[in-house]
């Protein structure tokens, strides 16, 4: 390495204090040596001004090179280029696990998926059942973690540090949760269900980090559009996406599609696990917002965010900012949308940071909870740097704003998205 | 160009091989437009092997390898080996690498909140160590990497 560099930039990579961080090994190991200016190791406690996060790539098994927010518990997040289309590879969508007992095999002869708890008829189903005796549905629908882009808030909260890539659109294949409900005839009294997955902690029982459960209401409109999916794109799902099965509920945040889903739970009392009660809440605010003085005083009154469903959302893909575009040529400017509350109705472009818009054209319609493309030619009117901006509208009217939310989950977050492009002079 | 490359052109110059007013060089700095070439460094080699075939059976378990840990290394000082070891119980110390830096009374609520509301196994003198760690390491103040 140091046969290629000058005298002059050898001496001033010694000065800069790199050479240190090369001979500790892997903090250096974490960008590629041979990258011009590599991204930090973090970031804040400013915001992350990055369209991901700041971490490394990693290879998983049955995984692209993702970026890895941590390692054990696993969570990895998708690089943006694979937003480009409107369903996220399988070997691409990103992974979040709270606890560190991830399964490495499970045995479909011994695997049931149990129906217990306030049912007339407990039903312990097998795979090959699962797959046979119900009728298959399928549904496109976004699985967005309800942190993700994280790293944009300010004052910045503890939590994993995603930019936008804890999302991604699939197309789930599996059986009606209703079908299997009728099937094991719940009782009356039932006011809530209860889901757990196989993945555990170590930690001790009863606490949240033994195990994570999640429970809707029994009168959530949301049940009726959720599966029990064991396909992912036609493909079986990838061990850390939740083999062999995992719950889907459109229009809802990712901590409630329980992977590995295992237990399903009649409860006639309101769950107050840990991951219910105390995890995974939200103000009881307009947008879910408040300030950290408000939080403080521990007079904020929240409520689970399944009580909400996803705010409408948009995200410019490309271009992304890494290289100069000739001024003369038309930009193609692509990238998805969606919202948990049904279908996007419009998206809007913006060449002047937001100040004025107009409409961009929308790509197939594959569901009311799917991504949804959109592009936009745009045509920069002068050489220099400009700031171009997206916004979505959902079906019910909900425009995506242009301010920023607050909590102390680091929950909701659904700010006009922003790229910085430079535009270069073609003569 | 890089400096071996042009090192290896002079010596083929010296040696007679190339006629310096027709050498690749030479060329290069007559093509339009042609600002910079050849320029190479090296790359991390092995840093992403490719996943070999895995030889599964037809039975009805469905394996995959172990999973890979990517922990980077905590910042040097006292305090650190009770860190990794206590934090290690449950989860990789990654999850203190990986949050921005942290005001000390957060560090403060994030331990008290893995002792007393997730039970981790951490006597007082220790917890406060742990504490007085990350407030030296991992706040606005302190983060150095």
């Amino acid at each position: 390495m140091i046969g290629r560099l000058s005298r002059r930039s050898l001496l001033a990579w010694l000065g800069s204090g790199a050479a240190g961080l090369v001979f500790s090994g892997q903090a250096r190991a974490q960008v590629a040596p041979h990258a011009a200016t590599p991204l930090p190791s973090f970031t804040g406690p400013g915001a992350n001004p990055y369209w991901n996060g700041v971490n490394p790539f990693v290879t998983y098994p049955q995984k692209l090179p993702l970026l890895r927010m941590t390692d054990r518990g696993v969570q990895l997040e998708t690089p943006r280029p694979y937003f480009l289309t409107p369903f996220t590879p399988n070997a691409a969508f990103y992974v979040r696990y709270h606890l560190d007992l991830i399964p490495n095999a499970v045995d479909l002869s011994t695997w049931r998926l149990s129906l217990e708890g306030n049912f007339e008829r407990p039903l312990q189903l097998g795979f090959e059942e699962l797959v046979k005796n119900f009728t298959a549905v399928s549904v496109a629908a976004v699985n967005q973690c309800s942190g993700n882009s994280r790293s944009r808030f300010q004052p910045r909260v503890p939590g994993a540090q995603w930019g936008n890539g804890a999302m991604g659109n699939a197309l789930w294949t599996g059986v009606r949760l209703r079908e299997l409900l009728a099937s094991a005839r719940i009782k009356s009294g039932t006011v809530q269900l209860q889901f757990q997955g196989l993945d555990r902690g170590p930690g001790p029982e009863g606490k949240g980090a033994d195990a994570v459960m999640k429970s809707l209401d029994l009168t959530d409109p949301a049940l009726d559009d959720a599966l029990v999916a064991y396909l992912m794109n036609d493909e079986p799902l990838p061990m850390l996406n939740g083999f062999p099965v995992r719950l889907v509920v459109p229009g809802k945040f990712g901590v409630y599609w329980i992977k590995h889903l295992t237990w399903i739970r009649a409860l006639t009392k309101e769950d107050t696990n840990y991951w219910m009660a105390t995890a995974y809440r939200i103000p009881d605010t307009p947008k879910g917002n408040t300030t950290p003085a408000e939080a403080a005083s521990g007079t904020v009154k929240t409520v689970p965010i399944g009580h909400v469903r996803m705010p409408v959302r948009s995200f410019i893909i490309g271009p992304d900012g890494s290289s100069k575009l000739p001024s003369g040529l038309p930009v193609r400017v692509q990238g998805i949308a969606f919202s948990g509350e049904g279908s996007v109705r419009k998206v809007e472009f913006s060449e002047d940071d937001g100040r004025r818009w107009v409409e961009a054209t929308l790509g197939a319609d594959h569901g009311p909870y799917s991504f949804r493309i959109w592009e936009h030619t745009w045509r920069p009117s002068r050489a220099g740097k400009h700031v171009i901006a997206v916004r979505a509208t959902d079906g019910k009217g909900n425009v995506q704003p242009d301010a920023p939310v607050w909590n102390p989950g680091g929950y909701l977050w659904n700010r006009v998205e922003r790229q910085a492009l430079i535009v270069g002079a073609a003569s | 160009m890089t400096g071996s490359r042009c090192l290896g052109i002079v010596l083929l110059v010296a040696a007679g091989v190339l006629d310096p007013g027709s050498t690749a060089l030479s060329q290069a700095t007559k093509i339009p437009g042609l600002v910079q070439e050849g320029d190479y460094a090296p790359g991390n080699l092995g840093m992403q092997m490719q996943p070999a075939p895995r030889n599964d059976d037809a039975g009805p378990v469905y394996a995959v390898g172990a999973w890979p840990t990517y922990t980077p290394p905590l910042a040097e000082g006292e305090g650190r080996e009770l860190v990794q070891s206590f934090c290690g119980i449950c989860h990789s110390t990654t999850y203190i690498t990986m949050q921005p830096p942290l005001p000390s009374a957060t560090w403060e609520v994030v331990v008290k909140k893995m002792i007393g509301t997730f039970g981790a196994p951490i006597p007082e003198p220790s917890a406060q160590a742990i504490i007085a760690y990350l407030k030296s390491h991992y706040t606005p103040e302190t983060r150095r990497e």
